[in-house]
């Protein structure tokens, strides 16, 4: 019954080939490790943003004027709205966990490399645009820190030479923050990021899966192949990849149900303090700070003395990465096989990241200040060095076949 | 599971458990994103019950007042009407108030808790229109054999004075008798059976 | 059922909170919402004391029902004193309003007196209670009170019918003089004051009540769908060499 229905299915769309395809007959390399797991978080995650936002929609009002009070009204009068609430402003932390983490992936084991440089550019591109989106999505609570993050970041956008103000304006709508912002901000935070946020994740996917999975030895297992075409360090991905994906999945949801329900404000970094006071445009709050997965960003804009520079140097901060698979000319992939210098240089990018964070989150002291500028510089020194230090690195031999470690 | 040997009866065994504990879980969450749908905390205030007095409604006349958005008619009858009112089963189609929508306290002869007024939800069960008051007897627009009642303009549907649709009429069911009681002789609450407070 | 589990008890010392506005150092505060008679209370406090000037207006007193397990008659008699348009009562479904002319109350404190039903959670339950207690003589402020928290603050000692009157010793070592006294001792009324920052403690977030207890049960169900999911894992992962 159920066969001759696939049958009769698979004629009009070829839907068992594609499982086939992408799922039972996929081969992966058998070496994931920890790492490996944030992809499919990833897309999890997106998809609980998704369905979340949808519901919270259905009680949301982007007015200026009633957007605070909607937001409490889920919070109170909507049956479950908490819940749902919690679990998009949760979610939205998590997400750039998961990210940020998919991207240290990538730096550690070289899945930026030849092949898949488009791969890591649709990547950079999601990075990019999931900013844009957490930024907007930001503003609508309409709280104090909405209203003064948003004020700030479009006032950046006053720093770039004759077109500035004029642009800010543009993008405000009006004069100040106000109404006419959080409506068009609600529109491109709802429907039109979401959308290309799909399309690219379906490029990414579907780059993924033209040249398969890069791996922590960083070796193609695709050259070597038994006598029926399979590589002999693949797997399929399915069933070994979806229950090892399960398991993955419900640790990750321990660790979100435990933040979501016992500290959903997580100290006043996944909700901050400020925020629980309605927009007054008349009243900056004492310290502005933006939410802690732009802090490494804002730290950088803060650490140039100059308005026009600050502005450049944060852009470069992310437009960096988009070439770093041309930055990094070492042949091997993986840091396992790559020399010293690699491993310290990613050490300290490492620290100087984690640095800037703190940086962003804290007020501009004097001596927090020079620190930035040092964590700003070992940032981009990071990348200097690498291209220079990549092209001869002393690398050590890498296996024909891939390694197991747990 | 395509693999050639066989799968072990463990691997079975668990594949079910991960699969049932995951539908299980799964049902949970989804009950919170339904249940946010149904009526907020707002909505439940704004069709709270609503407290009609009617001391000064004169005999024979009716009053209109709005409950969940809805026109609610409270008609003080005369003693004539109140015998006008009288159960057909020739005319009437449902003359035991029988079918839903209508507390058992007014499945009686004249659908009502107290004879002399009449609460109903003021809105045609056919289509939803709201049909007009014609108390009086024997009209020229609606016959000879019209006994007063209401008539919904739309599509003609006839009611009699306690609001039972005639027979074949475009409206399927009696108009609706919304959960009353009274407070006190002059006050009525609508949106709550008297027994509940 | 569910409610069978709420016994269990979630006693939360509220979180050290990092607001640096205060010259003094901020008192700890013992929040316990399973404690309905303590929220009773703060809630009795707050419509008699504050709620003349301050709203709670994200808040339905129909609430109380379910959160501070008092019946409807209770709450229209004890806790609702507003009236609406016509005189009739305010409805148990209704926001927890007042009917402060914002002009006239402008004109009386130079600000708006700001609605409160959030304030725990933008200045925190220590805050609250830190500056309920820290009022003090000082008859060069208009009001006759100044406050050793918020300097200069623009709201009179409301609660003095209570404390009665102090004047400081040692504001930084908060030690204190009464100088009138009040309805109740010094002891009283820093309970009366933890039952109020209690009651606002709840009101911020009323679903305070249900994630802790929900959040039980879903921490221990995906504990336990972990260790199946782990122990799948395995038992597949037994093919892979």
């Amino acid at each position: 019954m159920s066969n001759k229905l696939m049958a009769w299915i698979d004629e009009r769309l070829p839907v068992s080939n594609f499982v086939k395809n992408h799922l039972s007959q996929y081969y992966a390399p058998k070496n994931f490790n920890f790492f490996y797991y944030f992809g499919a978080l990833a897309i999890f995650i997106f998809v609980l943003q998704i369905v979340t936002g949808i519901f919270l929609t259905i009680n949301y009002k982007p007015d200026a004027a009633q957007a605070f009070a909607s937001v409490e009204y889920i919070m109170r009068d909507v049956e479950w709205g908490w819940l749902i609430r919690y679990m998009h402003s949760t979610g939205a932390s998590f997400f750039f966990v998961v990210i940020y983490l998919h991207m240290f992936r990538a730096m550690l084991y070289g899945s930026y490399k030849n092949p898949r440089e488009l791969l890591w550019l649709f990547g950079m591109l999601i990075f990019v645009l999931l900013m844009a989106e957490a930024f907007m999505g930001y503003l609508l609570p309409w709280g104090q820190m909405s209203y003064w993050g948003a004020q700030v970041i479009i006032s950046l956008f006053g720093a770039i030479p004759y077109v500035g103000e004029s642009l800010a304006l543009w993008i405000r709508g009006d004069f100040v923050i106000s109404d006419a912002t959080l409506n068009r901000f609600f529109a491109f935070h709802v429907i039109a990021l979401p959308l290309l946020l799909f399309a690219l994740i379906y490029l990414h996917l579907a780059a993924l899966h033209t040249n398969g999975s890069n791996n922590p030895d960083g070796i193609e297992i695709k050259k070597n192949k038994d006598e029926n075409g399979i590589p002999r360090d693949g797997i399929p991905f399915h069933p070994y990849y979806t229950v090892k994906d399960i398991f993955g999945l419900s640790v990750f949801l321990l660790i979100f149900a435990f933040v979501l329900f016992f500290m959903p404000e997580l100290g006043g970094y996944f909700l901050e303090k400020d925020n629980f006071v309605p927009a007054n445009p008349l009243k900056t709050p004492e310290h502005i700070v933006p939410v802690w997965y732009f802090t490494p960003f804002y730290a950088i804009l803060r650490a140039i003395p100059d308005k026009v520079g600050g502005v450049l140097a944060m852009g470069a901060a992310i437009f960096v990465l988009f070439i770093l698979p041309w930055i990094d000319r070492c042949s091997v992939k993986s840091i396992r096989y790559r020399g010293m210098s690699y491993k310290v240089l990613l050490t300290l990018f490492v620290i100087s990241f984690f640095g800037l964070g703190y940086i962003g989150m804290n007020p501009a002291t004097p001596v927090l200040t020079w620190i930035g500028r040092l964590f700003t510089l070992i940032y981009f020194g990071f990348f200097v060095a690498l291209y220079f230090t990549s092209a001869n690195e002393k690398t050590k031999e890498v296996p024909d076949r891939v390694t197991m470690h747990d | 599971m395509s693999d050639s040997n066989k799968p072990s009866n463990r691997r079975k065994f668990l594949t079910n458990l991960t699969q049932i504990m995951g539908g299980v879980g799964g049902i949970f969450a989804v009950i919170p994103f339904l249940s946010s749908m149904s009526p907020s905390e707002k909505a439940k205030a704004a069709g709270a019950p609503i407290e009609i007095d009617v001391s000064a409604l004169r005999p024979g006349s009716y009053k209109v007042v709005e409950w969940r958005g809805k026109p609610v008619w409270v008609v003080r009858r005369t003693e004539e009407m109140v015998k006008n009112t009288l159960e057909d089963d020739n005319v009437l189609s449902d003359p035991k108030s029988l079918e839903e929508h209508q507390p058992i306290y007014t499945q009686n002869k004249y659908r009502s808790i107290n004879p002399e007024f009449l609460v109903l939800v003021g809105v045609c069960t056919h289509l939803g229109c709201s049909p007009l008051y014609k108390p009086n007897a024997k009209s020229a627009e609606l016959g000879l054999d019209w006994n007063g009642g209401f008539f919904c303009p739309c599509h003609g549907s006839k009611f009699d004075l306690s609001g039972r649709v005639h027979k074949s009429m475009p409206a399927p069911s009696n108009l609706e008798v919304p959960p009353y009681y009274f407070a006190s002789d002059n006050k009525i609450i609508v949106g709550e059976d008297g027994e509940k407070s | 059922m569910i409610r069978l589990f709420t016994g269990i008890a979630f006693i939360l010392i509220s979180s050290l909170s990092f607001a640096a506005s205060g010259s003094i150092p901020l008192k700890p505060v013992l929040i316990d919402l399973n404690n309905k008679s303590s929220l009773q209370r703060g809630a009795q406090i707050y419509v008699n004391n504050c709620l003349g000037c301050h709203t709670l207006k994200y808040q339905r007193y129909v609430k109380f029902i379910d959160h501070l397990s008092l019946s409807k008659e209770t709450i229209e008699n004890n806790l609702i004193f507003t009236t609406g348009k016509n005189g009739e009562p305010t409805k148990i479904g209704s926001l927890i309003l007042n009917s402060v002319n914002p002009d006239s109350a402008k004109e009386a404190f130079g600000v708006m007196p700001p609605d409160l039903t959030l304030i725990a959670r933008s200045r925190g339950s220590e805050w609250l209670y830190t500056f309920l207690t820290s009022f003090y003589k000082d008859e060069t402020r208009p009001l006759g009170v100044n406050n050793a928290l918020y300097a200069n603050v623009g709201m009179p000692h409301v609660l003095s019918w209570m404390e009665g009157l102090k004047t400081p010793v040692n504001l930084e070592k908060d030690q204190y003089e009464y100088v009138v006294k009040g309805a109740m001792t010094d002891k009283e009324y820093k309970k009366s004051i933890t039952d109020l920052v209690n009651f606002l403690a709840y009101v911020s977030e009323p679903a305070q009540l249900d994630r802790y207890r929900i959040g039980f049960w879903v921490i221990l169900f995906l504990s336990i769908f972990s260790f199946i999911a782990f122990l799948l894992k395995i038992e597949y992962w037994k093919d892979v060499k």
